[in-house]
């Protein structure tokens, strides 16, 4: 198989895929909410507005003509109009989307940054008590819920310290032109640095405790002996001939991260006021907001499945062994 | 002695398990938590829902921003206080009496009486007498207290008119005058006659005494006539207490927040606008302009010369009396109160909420829940995931094309939105919990078990079996499954974890299965009350936990993972 043809098939499956889960989402929303409409009456809708709602969601017609109506729309970008906020839905997921990915991909890369030189270091180390150490604090992060490491930092450096901001993304009230022009400020970075933190913990301890491992495995390779019997410095040893070929199973682990980056961390997102995603998702199920949960979660699922296809492309041109299957 | 296969094959994981030292404490780590679960109502000492509540002989001083909490005197509540040239009295239930000479320490005083006391008052030669329920008329003279002879009746207040003549009020509209010294009792005629409580009273300036009562009854004594006539001080709601000062200011505190002022002997009754709605059950005013008002909750209100000011005060405990001596104010209570985020004690090992539940009992009862889900959810996983795999990696083709396929769309489905869609849409129910942490996480399984089985469906035995005329189930379940065992354990242990934070997260959310306790929603519920800023007690124990729980389960689960990765065993 060649390249191109590889690259066809995988785009199409993504699209398949994508395909299925709009469907699965569709027939959950009408299995769970025949009626969605009829939590606008408690918010003093008239028959008429209501009846305005139902047209344009279809919900008079029979259920395969919502369908394909649903999917036409979703096709479009076109969405509709959330309950809560009375505005297009597409609008808001967008903006929410941009925090989240912010939010995650710093995370991310931070704890890749940090994970991956300390599970080298602890693999040189192997067997010391520092090793053990290194593993015991990896795993409790692993272990502990975000939303209670979440909280407990609000506590010390929020409440206590009084250091960190603990809520939102910037103090309100704030002017900005655009997503770029909100980030890029210090007050951003000032609001960023806990949540970041919390999630980039959490994080840290799969690249680590893989590095750490393969590492181990690497160091009973040959070349390595070689290495040494060449009289190589250990250091040198450590990072410019055991790491590099060690780092395959991390950049694997950190393509399936990122694939799932944009479902980001609701917990994390609720904790710390940040206006994601994912936080959004779950105001809509409170509120019964079915056009922006709706919405929101596949344009969700849209953006893992591109980032996952994103990531399987890049990976393939990374290393050359795997196979176009 | 000879195994089944598949017998054999499980216990080499359990062998690899108990060589390694870390997954050993983390299936005693793992086995307490077990233990917690099943026997969570031997060892919680509360019910978990139970809204706790306490009596307590509470005492609060007025401090420079707030009144503080000082040690109780005793568990029963305080009731009233008098005070006179240094000398103090408090009364409580069941016969509770505590004296205090100018400067020293409370002393509890002996008294033949098991009866709630309600009042008490000193006269100028520091007698005192005490008055309660069941006709109790206690009269002290410093050295002890005899019990005067008295009707039954519910007696709620009681004043010196002069030095050997009481007044004394009670709840089926008494009103009696105590001789002191000869003990006889003779009763007053109330101009009202029909029953009402009458809660308190109080000498004014000019000798008469003022009796306050239910539904703003007022009634002025005369001692110079021995009648009783009624009084209008406008209101009428049910007054609780009334203070008299020596120049005339008076303050008349009632249910609902009502506050009655007069500033001078002959001045009008003013209706003060409170700043909260709560009974007031004392009141205190000076002729200095100096007032304070105290009621349920720990509600403490000063008078700052225009307004009524609700003041802070350290505890919610309900507040029945108030004793001014000099600079030192004391505000007395308490009767039942509910124990509100109470740090941890004897009583409440980790503390209580902000409802007054014991929070040591809601986290030993929140290990039910984590191991429920986490073991039903993570065996849910593994059954799917395994069988996929299996199946899949087996007859290849078009029926792994399908599966596998199915696996890659599941990966695009981000875990958490849909787990809140799932519970959006079929209310929050334990099997919902379930289904939402497991519907999704068998993907990595299944792709696991797949690759497994693919190099093994190559391997000679397997092929041996299939000429011996193996069918494919036999082949699949008896042959290629032990095979894969130690990987089904590992993805079990690592799926518990996973499993176990999920319910927690959702729980969290305030979506977990409702009328349940768990770790997670005891940390949903310190979230919502806002209080979890300040009572770490609160915060702390679920996490601990939940990453102790976790914790225990990757541990077991590091121990499999040289059985799933030969290259490591080879290693040791």
């Amino acid at each position: 198989m060649t390249r191109r043809t590889y690259l066809i098939k995988r785009v199409l499956q993504a699209v398949f895929s994508l395909w299925i889960i709009a469907t699965i989402l569709f027939f959950l929303f009408r299995m769970g909410l025949p009626d969605p409409t009829s939590v606008l009456i408690t918010e003093g809708l008239n028959a008429e507005q209501r009846a305005a709602v139902r047209a344009q969601f279809g919900l008079e017609d029979p259920l395969w003509r919502q369908y394909v109506l649903f999917l036409t729309n979703a096709v479009q970008g076109e969405f509709g109009t959330s309950f809560s906020y009375r505005a297009p839905v597409s609008e808001i997921v967008w903006e929410r989307l941009g925090n989240t990915m912010v939010l995650m991909l710093a995370a991310i890369v931070l704890a890749y940054a940090i994970g991956v030189p300390l599970g080298a270091w602890l693999s040189w180390r192997r067997g010391s008590s520092t090793d053990t150490v290194g593993i015991f604090v990896g795993l409790m992060f692993r272990s502990a819920p975000m939303f209670w490491t979440g909280m407990i930092a609000i506590l010390i450096f929020g409440v206590g310290l009084s250091m960190f901001p603990t809520s939102g993304m910037r103090t309100l009230p704030y002017d900005a032109d655009g997503f770029l022009d909100k980030i890029f400020t210090l007050d951003f970075l000032w609001h960023a640095i806990l949540p970041v933190l919390i999630v980039a913990l959490y994080y840290l301890g799969s690249p680590m405790l893989i590095m750490r491992n393969t590492m181990l495995e690497v160091y009973g390779e040959d070349f390595i002996e070689m290495a040494r019997a060449k009289g190589l410095p250990e250091r040198d040893i450590l990072y410019k001939h055991a790491a590099r070929n060690a780092l395959l199973p991390v950049v694997t682990q950190l393509a399936v991260t990122i694939g799932l980056a944009a479902g980001g961390q609701v917990v994390v997102e609720v904790v710390f006021s940040w206006p994601g995603l994912g936080r959004e998702i779950l105001n809509a199920v409170r509120t019964s907001d079915f056009p922006l949960a709706q919405a929101s979660f596949l344009i969700m699922a849209a953006f893992v499945i591109s980032l996952n296809l994103l990531v399987d492309i890049l990976y393939t041109t990374l290393d050359p062994r795997v196979s176009f299957r | 002695m000879t195994l089944p296969p598949i017998l054999r094959a499980a216990m080499g994981p359990l062998r690899l398990m108990v060589q390694d030292r870390l997954a050993v404490i983390g299936m005693c780590v793992l086995g307490v938590i077990i233990a917690m679960a099943l026997f969570a109502p031997l060892l919680s000492p509360h019910d978990p829902r139970h809204i706790n509540e306490i009596e307590d002989g509470s005492v609060l001083v007025r401090g420079s921003d707030a009144w503080e909490l000082r040690e109780s005197l005793g568990p029963l509540a305080l009731n009233d206080a008098a005070h006179h040239a240094g000398q103090s009295v408090i009364v409580g239930r069941s016969g509770t009496v505590w004296t205090r000479a100018a400067a020293g320490d409370w002393t509890r005083a002996e008294v033949e009486t098991e009866a709630d006391l309600n009042a008490v008052d000193l006269n100028a030669d520091g007698r005192a007498i005490a008055v309660g329920g069941l006709g109790t008329i206690l009269l002290g003279n410093g050295t002890g207290w005899q019990v005067v002879p008295a009707p039954e009746a519910d007696l709620r207040s009681v004043i010196w008119l002069d030095a050997v003549t009481a007044l004394i009020v009670g709840a089926n509209e008494e009103i009696w005058l105590l001789d002191a010294t000869a003990g006889n009792i003779v009763e007053i005629d109330s101009p009202v006659g029909r029953g009402f409580p009458l809660n308190a009273v109080a000498l004014d300036a000019d000798g008469t005494a003022l009796i306050v009562g239910e539904r703003g009854l007022a009634i002025r004594y005369d001692p110079d006539t021995g009648t009783a006539a009624l009084e209008r001080i406008g209101s009428s709601r049910d007054l609780n207490h009334i203070h008299i000062a020596p120049g005339g200011a008076a303050l008349v505190v009632g249910e609902r927040g009502t506050l009655l002022r007069r500033d001078s002997a002959d001045g009008a009754w003013v209706t003060d606008p409170a700043p909260d709605t709560r009974a007031l059950r004392a009141g205190w005013i000076g002729d200095d302009g100096r007032a304070v008002a105290a009621g349920r909750n720990g509600i403490i209100m000063e008078w700052d010369g225009t307004a009524w000011q609700i003041v802070p005060t350290e505890s919610e405990r309900h507040l029945r009396a108030l004793l001014v001596v000099g600079d030192d104010w004391l505000a007395l209570g308490s009767d039942r109160f509910v124990t509100r985020l109470s740090p941890p004690s004897r009583e409440h090992w980790f503390g209580t909420d902000h409802l007054g539940r014991d929070l040591f009992s809601q986290n030993v009862h929140g290990s039910q829940i984590a191991l429920l889900v986490g073991f039903l959810g993570a065996t849910l996983v593994v059954l799917i995931g395994t069988n996929v795999g299996l199946i899949a990696g087996y007859y290849r083709g078009r029926t792994e094309t399908i599966l596998m396929r199915t696996v890659d769309v599941m990966y695009g489905i981000p875990f958490e939105p849909f787990a809140l869609i799932l519970v959006l849409l079929f209310q929050p129910s334990l099997t919902i919990v379930i289904l939402a942490v497991s519907l999704l996480t068998w993907r990595t399984v299944a792709r696991l078990i797949r690759s497994q089985v693919l190099s093994l469906r190559e391997r000679p035995f397997v092929k041996a079996a299939r000429v011996a005329g193996a069918s494919d189930l036999r082949i699949m379940y008896l042959h290629i499954f032990p095979n894969v065992l130690p990987l089904v354990f590992l993805e079990l242990a690592i799926i518990v974890g996973v499993s176990i934070i999920a319910e927690a997260t959702l729980s969290f959310l305030g979506l977990g299965p409702p009328q349940s306790i768990s770790w997670g929603g005891i940390l949903h519920d310190a979230r919502l009350s806002g209080a979890w800023r300040t009572a770490w007690w609160w915060n702390l124990p679920p996490g601990i936990l939940i990453m102790t729980t976790v914790l225990s389960v990757f541990f077991i689960s590091r121990s499999l993972e040289v059985v799933a990765n030969p290259r490591l065993r080879a290693r040791q």
